[in-house]
């Protein structure tokens, strides 16, 4: 193979190179942006024995409710939409009415830590596909062993 | 580097000194490998139209496929598309597809599968599955021979260590479905070998059509998982 046509190949691998590593880049921007709303805000504020509660607008829509699920110990528990009344959420001019808020009955759980996600749902334009966007941190939380008659702690409640 | 180096690689033909032809070839199989890789695990992710993407990374490996055959002057006989070896590669190709059919039966029959050749495409008639299978036989073997084989040859010379990069490359390219990397190994050695005898792309596709409907038709389909690669794999469409 002559030079000329061999510093044409190399040339063309070059080209292709660039070209795919565009490509690449392209998709990965993409996926973030298919598989995460820039706009989404929420606050988880409370995660105890009885209840994990928060709120969430999607900044870009906010006269629409996002849903969210409530997942314990990576475990899901429950999902329902973020429509509770939250004027605190609409006073600090984060959403343009007073209903974003979410509340969860905690259920019953073993004694110990235990932690809190809410994540939001965000379905494709499709529908065909749904991701799940953490909504702020996680929250931890402990639940006491009952005590027992005695005083002490059941075997039932503080085995782990 | 002082200019007068610098002046000198610029120019067009002196960038052809800078890398060796082992080299060129190896540059040559990565890259049409990661066209590849990037359709079956990154563009495949996408959905609806824009799954179109796929066709970019594949695109850009026919282009530079082609224009390399150009460019080093390889002609269409060279690379396999000729009809006066074919009973000479299909004679090559014939008693390990015999043995390949019988381990797969014998797979089958320890397994407790049952055999059906039907089984292929349920809704497609067995002889237009079979022609389609050859049409993507057809162009996964030119990959694979015309370009990736013939690469190989450049930096191994013939033989099985060359025929055994094919293979490895072949395998490799269907990850991760275990069952069809094995399969796909075994296929690419026996493939690889007869093209360095007798290069037909043609006997090869038919081959390849062949033994698609053999693994299909024998091997248990949860083990085979839809034939499913790359990101799909782990998907359900």
């Amino acid at each position: 193979m002559s030079n000329k046509p061999r510093s044409k190949l190399i040339h063309l691998l070059i080209s292709k190179s660039i070209a795919e590593a565009v490509l690449v880049a392209a998709i990965a921007v993409g996926f973030y942006f298919v598989t995460s709303n820039p706009d989404l805000r929420g606050v988880l504020d409370v995660a105890n024995t009885e209840t994990v509660n928060g709120w969430a607008v999607d900044e870009a829509r906010p006269w629409t409710r996002v849903e969210v699920q409530l997942f314990i110990d990576n475990e899901f528990v429950a999902d329902k939409t973020a429509a509770e009344f939250r004027p605190d959420v609409h006073r600090a001019r984060r959403a343009d009415d007073d209903w974003h808020g979410f509340v969860f009955a905690t259920p019953p759980l073993p004694a110990g830590e235990h932690e809190a996600r809410v994540y939001a749902l965000l379905p494709n334009a499709t529908g065909t596909r749904r991701t799940l966007q953490l909504i702020e941190k996680p929250l931890r939380f402990r639940i006491e062993p009952e005590p027992t008659r005695l005083g002490f702690p059941s075997e039932k409640d503080g085995g782990r | 580097m002082s200019s007068m180096e610098y002046s000198k690689l610029e120019s067009s033909e002196a960038v052809g000194d800078v890398i060796g032809d082992r080299a060129l070839a190896g540059w040559e199989i990565a890259s049409v490998v990661s066209s590849i890789f990037i359709a079956e695990w990154l563009a495949s992710v996408a959905v609806d139209w824009a799954r179109i993407a796929v066709a970019f990374p594949i695109g850009l490996a026919f282009v530079l496929s082609i224009s390399s055959h150009r460019l080093r002057g390889e002609t269409a006989r060279d690379l396999g598309f000729r009809f006066d070896n074919f009973f000479r590669a299909a004679g090559l190709l014939t008693l390990p597809m015999i043995v390949t059919a019988i381990v797969c039966l014998a797979i089958a029959w320890w397994a407790g599968e049952r055999i059906d050749f039907w089984r292929w495409h349920l809704s497609r008639p067995l002889a237009v599955q079979l022609i389609l299978g050859f049409a993507w036989g057809f162009v996964q073997q030119y990959m694979l021979q015309s370009l990736v084989n013939r690469r190989a040859q450049i930096i191994w010379g013939k033989g099985w260590p060359s025929v055994l990069v094919v293979a490895a490359i072949f395998a490799g390219l269907h990850l991760p479905n275990p069952a069809l990397v094995v399969a796909t190994f075994v296929g690419g050695v026996i493939w690889a070998a007869v093209y360095q005898r007798a290069p037909n792309i043609f006997a090869l596709a038919i081959s390849h059509s062949l033994m698609t409907w053999i693994v299909v038709s024998t091997l248990p389909a949860p083990a085979l998982h839809h034939l499913r690669i790359g990101f799909r794999y782990f998907g359900s469409n």
